[in-house]
Parts: C-alpha cells; sequence; structure tokens
C-alpha cells in the first residue's frame, strides 16, 4: 500500500490513488501489464519447456500446453549432436570482426567529420547522412557482386568489413564528439600531438559511453544477422548460428523438433545474457538510436 | 612575417592532408557496400543480364517487364498491406504499453526487461519460434489451444487472409518493446509540474492524458510512425523465413521479390529494377520523414 502512496511521478498520483474507483483502475493495470508480459515471455519459454520434454511427451498429439516431463539434460545432449560449439565460435568469430569494424571505421569518421573537418569535408558527410536513407537489403545484388570479384566470397572478411559503413553509427559518434569540449581538443594540438594520437589518447577514452551503445548494438546486429552471412557463407564449416537454425528449419528435415527447438533457444541465450549485463547502457541506446 | 604565413598554410595543408587520409579507409568502405552498389543497381536495371553479368543494354524493358508483370503487381499490393496492418496491428501498441507500464509502481523493471525481452531474440530465431507455435498442424500449440477450446484447428500462416497480419503481428511482437521503451523515456521526460497543475484544476485522468500526455508524445509519435512505414515496407525476412512468400503468393513483398530475382531466378536486373522502384517510392516517403523531423527541430 504505501507504495501508492508516494507515487508522485507519472499521470496518475497518489492523491488520486486514494479514490477506491482510481485503485481499482491501477490494479486493472497491473493485471493488464502482467498479461503484456506474459505475451512477451511466454512463446520462448514454451518452446524452450516443450524441447524438454521426453520424446514420449513430445510426439504427442495435439501437445500438452503444460508439460509434465522435464529432462534439462536434453540441452548438453542435443548441443552435442548438433555440435554447435563449432556454429558459436564461428558467429563469435563473427561478432568480434564487427564489433571492431564497427567502432574503429565508424569511429575515425565521426571523429574527422566533427573534429578535423578538412577542406570539402561536408560533401563526405552529405553522401554518409544520404547512405541513411538507403535500406541495406536493396544493395545486396551489387554487393554480392562487388565481394565476389574480390574472391572474398567464403570469407569473413566482408561480412566484418560492412559493419565499417554504417551511416547511423558515425552519426552517433559524430553527435557524440560533438559534444567534447574543443580546449581539451586545442590544447592536446597545440602540444604537437599528432591526429591519430588524439583519436585514441583523447577523444576515445572520452566516448566510452558512446562505444558501448555502439559496441552493443553491433553485437546485436551481427549475432542476429542473417541474409549477408547466408549469401557470402557457403562452406557448411563456417556457418554461423543464425544460418544453421535457418537451415534446420527449413533444410533438412531428419532432425527432431525438439531438437529444432533447443536450437532456438542456443540461438536466443548470448542476447539474451548480453541484455541482462548491459541493461542500463542497452536502454539508453535504444533511445538514443530511437530519437536520431 | 611571410615565413610564419607560410607556416600556417602548410599547418592547415598537413591537416587536410591528415583528415583525408583517416577518412579514406571509411570511404572506401562506404563506396564498396553503399554509394557503388546504389549506383551499380540503377545500370544494372537497365542491362539485360545473365546470372550476375551484364549482357547488353535494353533500356527501360527491365522496367516495362516488371511493371507489367502480374507478381509485381501482387508484391506491390501486399505491401502496401504489410504498411496498413502494421499501422492498426503495431502503431498503438508501443504507445499502450508504454503509457500503462510508465504508471507501474510495482515490478516496473521486470516489465521493462519482459517488453523488451523479444527485441534480443535474433530474427531468425524469432520467426522460427513462432513458426512452431503457428504450426498448421495439430501439433502446433496455437491449435493445441484451439482444440482444448473445442475449435477446429486454424491453417494460421497459410489461411492467405491471416499471412499478412500474422506476419505483421510478429513483427510487432518483436519490435514493440524498444519502441515503448522510446516512449517511456518521452513520458518521463514531461515535466511533473505540468500534471499538478492540472490536478489543481480538476482535470480528471483521461483529461491529464487527452491534454498534456499525448500532445507531448506527438513529435515523437510522428517520427516513428514514418519510420515504421520505411521500415515495414522494406519486410524481407518474415516471408521469406516464414512463408516463402505463400500461400499462391499471398504474402509476397516487393523486397521478397527483388530477392527471388537474383537469387532464385538469377536474373540480377529485374531484381535491381524491383529495388531501383523501392527506393524511389522509399526516396518519397523519406522526404516526408524528412519535413517531418523539419518541424519537429522548430517547435
Amino acid at each position: 500500500m504505501s507504495r501508492l502512496d508516494s507515487k508522485t511521478s507519472g499521470i496518475i498520483n497518489f492523491l488520486d490513488l486514494r479514490k477506491p474507483s482510481v485503485k481499482a483502475l491501477y490494479y486493472i493495470l497491473l493485471f493488464i501489464s502482467c498479461c503484456i508480459a506474459f505475451v512477451c515471455l511466454a512463446p520462448p519459454l514454451w518452446v524452450f519447456l516443450s524441447s524438454l520434454k521426453n520424446i514420449k511427451e513430445f510426439a504427442q498429439v495435439p501437445p500438452t500446453i503444460i508439460p509434465h516431463t522435464f529432462e534439462p539434460q536434453k540441452i548438453i545432449t542435443t548441443w552435442k549432436t548438433l555440435n554447435f560449439t563449432k556454429y558459436y565460435i564461428n558467429s563469435f568469430i563473427l561478432v568480434a570482426g564487427s564489433v571492431v569494424c564497427a567502432i574503429v571505421f565508424n569511429g575515425l569518421a565521426g571523429y574527422v567529420i566533427s573534429i578535423i573537418k578538412p577542406r570539402g569535408y561536408r560533401f563526405v558527410f552529405n553522401l554518409i547522412l544520404w547512405s541513411l536513407m538507403i535500406p541495406a537489403t536493396i544493395n545486396l545484388v551489387p554487393i554480392f557482386k562487388n565481394i565476389v570479384a574480390l574472391k572474398l566470397n567464403n570469407s569473413y572478411i566482408p561480412l566484418w568489413l560492412s559493419y565499417g559503413a554504417n551511416a547511423f553509427y558515425v552519426l552517433l559518434f559524430k553527435n557524440f564528439f560533438d559534444e567534447i569540449p574543443r580546449e581539451i581538443i586545442e590544447a592536446a594540438k597545440i602540444d604537437g600531438c599528432p591526429n591519430l594520437r588524439l583519436f585514441y589518447k583523447i577523444v576515445m577514452p572520452l566516448s566510452v559511453p558512446i562505444i558501448m551503445v555502439v559496441t552493443i548494438f553491433s553485437i546485436n546486429a551481427s549475432w542476429s544477422d542473417f541474409l549477408l552471412p547466408y549469401i557470402v557463407l557457403k562452406n557448411r564449416e563456417s556457418y554461423t548460428v543464425m544460418i544453421k537454425i535457418y537451415e534446420m528449419s527449413f533444410g533438412n528435415t531428419w532432425m527432431s523438433a525438439d531438437m529444432k527447438m533447443l536450437a532456438v533457444l542456443y540461438a536466443i541465450l548470448p542476447p539474451v545474457v548480453l541484455v541482462i549485463f548491459f541493461q542500463k547502457y542497452l536502454t539508453q541506446g535504444v533511445v538514443i538510436g530511437g530519437l536520431k | 612575417m611571410n615565413k610564419k604565413m607560410s607556416g600556417k598554410l602548410s599547418n592547415r595543408l598537413s591537416e587536410n592532408i591528415s583528415g583525408w587520409l583517416i577518412l579514406a579507409p571509411s570511404i572506401i568502405l562506404f563506396t564498396f557496400y553503399i554509394w557503388e552498389p546504389m549506383i551499380y543497381s540503377l545500370v544494372l536495371s537497365v542491362h539485360e543480364t545473365k546470372g550476375f553479368r551484364m549482357e547488353r543494354f535494353v533500356g527501360l524493358q527491365n522496367y516495362i517487364d516488371v511493371l507489367k508483370d502480374n507478381v509485381f503487381h501482387q508484391a506491390l499490393i501486399n505491401t502496401f498491406f504489410y504498411v496498413i496492418w502494421s499501422l492498426i496491428i503495431g502503431f498503438l501498441v508501443p504507445i499502450v504499453v508504454a503509457l500503462i507500464i510508465n504508471e507501474m509502481v510495482h515490478l516496473n523493471s521486470f516489465f521493462r526487461f519482459s517488453i523488451y525481452f523479444p527485441n534480443m531474440v535474433p530474427g531468425v530465431a524469432a520467426l522460427v519460434l513462432w513458426g512452431f507455435l503457428f504450426d498448421p498442424s495439430e501439433g502446433g500449440l496455437l491449435n493445441a489451444i484451439r482444440i482444448k477450446l473445442g475449435l477446429q484447428p486454424s491453417d494460421w500462416l497459410q489461411n492467405p487472409k491471416l499471412t499478412i497480419p500474422l506476419l505483421i503481428f510478429i513483427m510487432t511482437w518483436k519490435a514493440a518493446g524498444s519502441t515503448a521503451l522510446i516512449y517511456i523515456a518521452r513520458l518521463q521526460g514531461i515535466n511533473q509540474e505540468l500534471y499538478e497543475a492540472a490536478c489543481i484544476d480538476g482535470a480528471g485522468i483521461f483529461r491529464r492524458i487527452v491534454h498534456i500526455t499525448l500532445p507531448e508524445l506527438y513529435s515523437t509519435a510522428r517520427m516513428l510512425l514514418i519510420m515504421q512505414i520505411i521500415f515495414v515496407f522494406q519486410v524481407l525476412y518474415e516471408p521469406l523465413v516464414l512463408t516463402g512468400g505463400g500461400p499462391n503468393n499471398a504474402s509476397l513483398s516487393l523486397m521478397l521479390l527483388s530477392y527471388n530475382y537474383a537469387f532464385v531466378d538469377f536474373v540480377a536486373g529485374k531484381s535491381a529494377t524491383v529495388s531501383v522502384l523501392v527506393t524511389l517510392i522509399l526516396m518519397c516517403l523519406t522526404f516526408i520523414y524528412m519535413k517531418a523531423t523539419k518541424e519537429n527541430n522548430n517547435v
């Protein structure tokens, strides 16, 4: 009760909540919130729980809505059967390279545009702003042709580098660098600090929050990335988790459905862990990203 | 004096050179992934192609062929249906969710975590997951529930009338949380004194929402509306993964058509043509978006 008495923010305040009708409304809204949370969490949870049913219950038609059996060791046996360690390593390789490219190249571009401003930089900046409006998937065919022309298909390099050309990240960096006090930069320049050293000795250490935001964005994006990897990586040995999941669900049918469900779970797990650890930065990132 | 001037000049010059050198890698990458492909798409769209190779210049023939194609008409109409359904199903949901969750004093951070949760589920994984739930056989969860309730099992995504709304439902499930977080941030930026003043004037909860909350959300909502339209217009993953554009092209979108031309039929020219047409439509929409955000800045 005391919690409702101290509510001072939002549309409904503690004075309203003294009325029984408003209090009832609050509890109805609380119930609705619980329903919303249920709709958000239940589908993955159901898939997870039902993939851990024993074979007999799993094969039952119609399926049981609330599972009766529970065999958590299936998580490990399926992992081993599907050899998921390999796909995890591949995905991690993809993510690591993508994050480095996303920070280094977009960060440098933002730095030049925001701080060095060489003659004619504005033209490049406008071109970059323009590409913000060009949807990535539209260029798929010519990008693929470019990659083939350099004989980079079946390699992670073009996938990594694709994160180095992200207009949105450039803009995030540029806007953040604009806020750095000019005195600091001028002082360093007078001391004869070359531009590149200025970038990694002074600008980058001051920009940890935005680096975190771009890191989380690019980890999420490259972990979930599907289309370009699917087209570029044709060698089974270099499949990432997402390609494997797509291929499993629609390619070979020999695999049992509970295995497929667990594989989906493996794909969801890393981003969930990421968010639990970096929740603060993530909410911040969503808001910065949404209100560009 | 002269020496000093030339020193300054060369300093400025070296500053320019080092600036461009640092920018060079990014320029190369942007050229490789965005600018050159854009121009190449244009070139490709006026050529006859064999696989990904250009054979000969054909002018606007690809455009004529594509625009005459019934499948293109279907995809164009479908894409607009995607957008319309996303406005019906998807646009209001985040606003309402944000309004409700922002009022909660109980379990507040749990609710925020849960609404953001679907966002963390990678695209393909989320689609495969919903594929299990919408399984049209009696083995799917939603059909199991229908049977429990004494109803006939439904075809779900295999029903041409339901397929687009259901795909939009899945997209909303996945994306509404992060949009709601944006609205929540906006709601928390509203000056609390406005509500207090309204209280003193005797405004009820409903009137506070209509006269204070909604106007404060208006500019954010207008911007997110255009962004959502542009985003949904490019729908590709959902029909590609879940329905393959079926049943009978009922969920085929323009981007999926472009994908099919390129990577299924191997006619890159036509694929590029569709891409160019989509870009043109999106440019019109972007123009509206620019206007909308410009007005925002003036407010």
